[in-house]
């Protein structure tokens, strides 16, 4: 059982990944949701022992190589994020599905605003309030897939 | 049945829950510091660049399978697309090879004359340079840089550095090869800057990318200086990077504020950043010959030859008599000539305002 768990995380992961890979390009690159770190977060509520701060800075690594920014951006940003997901993860479990989503979305904008200030530290610039969005899209992915049945682990507990 | 339940326990060793490995805060402290390792790494030394080039290519499949969709899409529309659609795009296309070859035919006159009469100036030669035609395969996914990545790489002796043109001016350089695909910085990019030449007046200048909006910036010129809405910027070629005369920019604004010495000056660029698939990849262009001293100027000849039966492409040298080359040289100078009579620059269609 924990074979197949850990088999379905990496196909998700690898799957988000494609995701990422697709060629978006204009209004859909800006409204892109962060895919990886969904799954990542998904993951953490549902299986924290298969997949953790490691996992997310691995996945992390992929992405900054796709990104073709310096390594190691990506990685700190899903790193922290992550640690505050794990650390408050029995609890996420409990919450209600509105209180799940005010959680996500807040770490959606965790991750962004660590990679703004690391981008910021290596010389870029801001973008305007527009590069917050995925955060917003993101969870409206998140509410999406609940509504579509996915189990985002809040009945898990009697497992 | 005591047993039994000690026998689960020595098996699962902790019950699951309580199963957790190192604690949170000492896996976020280990790979925060793997990461701002990683990064001091990356930007100041070169050690991963080597690293990133074998990942990327190991990534290549998946981007291949990635870009299938929009492949799939792009050319079923193409395969239903309408008949009165075509044969207008078939009209235009007509009417613009009719234009193009009328310019082409005064431009490889102007080259023959231009060669001519650097020949009688004992002037240098002038630069050459190859080109390969790419296809973009995605735009850049850093929201932070303006990048896109064209389906050419080393394999195709794309290098670092060579300018990407498309029909309508330049659109950026490339940063960063791959074995099959290749980065290239847009000139919207705040990192990049381009040193340009006004059309109208021959003034000099460097175009940085502005970063935001799509848009370049000329800064550190003079309030007084003589720029006017609608001028156009093209390469100055000083650099030895990009070749002289393609269109680059038009100035959309030009402002001075009476606490500042310098004036504000925008330009929209020429090449259409975001509508085109097809680009071109020009290599770093390369003198023909060196005028002045006979003996550095023998080696470079060789070497300058060398470089252009291996890249094919090369320009008419059909004077190559003003300096005291060697024979040798002289010779294979000649013969490449022969096989190649009409190929003055081999990015004119792209270019209308080559011929100086």
């Amino acid at each position: 059982m924990r074979l197949s768990k850990l088999k379905s995380i990496y196909l998700s992961l690898l799957v988000a990944f494609v995701c990422l890979l697709f060629p978006w390009s204009g209004l859909a690159l800006t409204l892109r949701p962060d895919f990886m770190l969904l799954v990542i977060i998904f993951w953490l509520l549902r299986a924290p022992n298969q997949c953790s701060v490691g996992t997310a800075w691995f996945m992390g690594l992929w992405v900054d190589l796709a990104t073709g920014g310096i390594f190691g951006q990506y990685a700190l940003a899903y790193t922290v994020t992550t640690f505050f997901a794990v650390i408050y993860q029995r609890r996420l479990v409990l919450f209600n599905s509105t209180q799940q989503l005010v959680y996500v979305f807040s770490l959606l904008f965790m991750s962004q605003l660590i990679l703004l200030i690391l981008k910021v530290f290596s010389g870029k610039e801001f973008l305007g309030w527009s590069y917050f969005l995925p955060s917003i899209t993101g969870v409206l992915v998140w509410q999406i897939a609940v509504t579509f049945g996915l189990n985002t682990g809040r009945h898990s507990r009697g497992q | 049945m005591m047993q039994g339940i000690h026998h689960n326990f020595d098996q699962q060793q902790a019950p699951a829950f309580f199963a957790r490995g190192p604690s949170p805060l000492a896996r976020l402290a280990f790979f925060t510091a793997l990461s701002l390792a990683l990064m001091a790494t990356d930007s100041r030394l070169q050690y991963l660049a080597n690293v990133r080039e074998n990942l990327i290519t190991l990534l290549h499949p998946l981007q291949v399978i990635a870009n299938t969709p929009s492949q799939v899409y792009r050319s079923t529309s193409e395969y239903f697309s309408t008949h009165h659609y075509l044969l207008n795009e078939n009209e235009r296309l007509k009417k613009q090879a009719l234009k193009q070859d009328i310019a082409l035919q005064r431009l490889n006159l102007l080259a023959l004359e231009n060669a001519n009469l650097r020949n009688l100036l004992q002037a240098n030669k002038t630069l050459v340079e190859t080109s390969t035609l790419g296809e973009i395969m995605h735009v850049g996914r850093d929201p932070f840089t303006k990048k896109i990545v064209v389906n050419r790489g080393e394999n195709h002796n794309i290098v670092t550095g060579a300018a990407v043109v498309d029909a309508t001016g330049v659109i950026g350089q490339v940063t960063r090869t791959y074995p099959s695909s290749s980065e290239v910085t847009l000139i919207t990019d705040k990192s990049l800057a381009i040193p340009v030449q006004i059309e109208r007046n021959g003034l000099r200048a460097i175009a940085f990318g502005h970063g935001r909006d799509n848009t370049l910036d000329l800064p550190y010129l003079p309030a007084n200086v003589d720029i006017r809405r609608g001028d156009k910027l093209v390469t100055s070629g000083i650099d030895g990077v990009y070749p002289a005369g393609l269109a680059v920019a038009t100035v959309s604004e030009m402002r001075t504020t009476p606490d500042s010495p310098f004036a504000r000056i925008v330009c929209i660029p020429t090449g259409g950043i975001e509508n085109h698939r097809q680009v071109l990849l020009v290599s770093i262009p390369h003198t023909e010959s060196e005028t002045n001293d006979g003996n550095a100027n023998s080696e470079k000849n060789k070497l300058s030859s060398a470089v252009k039966s291996s890249t094919g492409n090369p320009i008419p040298a059909n004077n190559p008599s003003a300096n005291p080359v060697q024979d040798q040289s002289k010779k294979t100078n000649q013969g490449i000539v022969e096989k190649n009579p009409q190929k003055p620059l081999p990015n004119n269609q792209s270019n209308p305002h080559a011929p100086e």
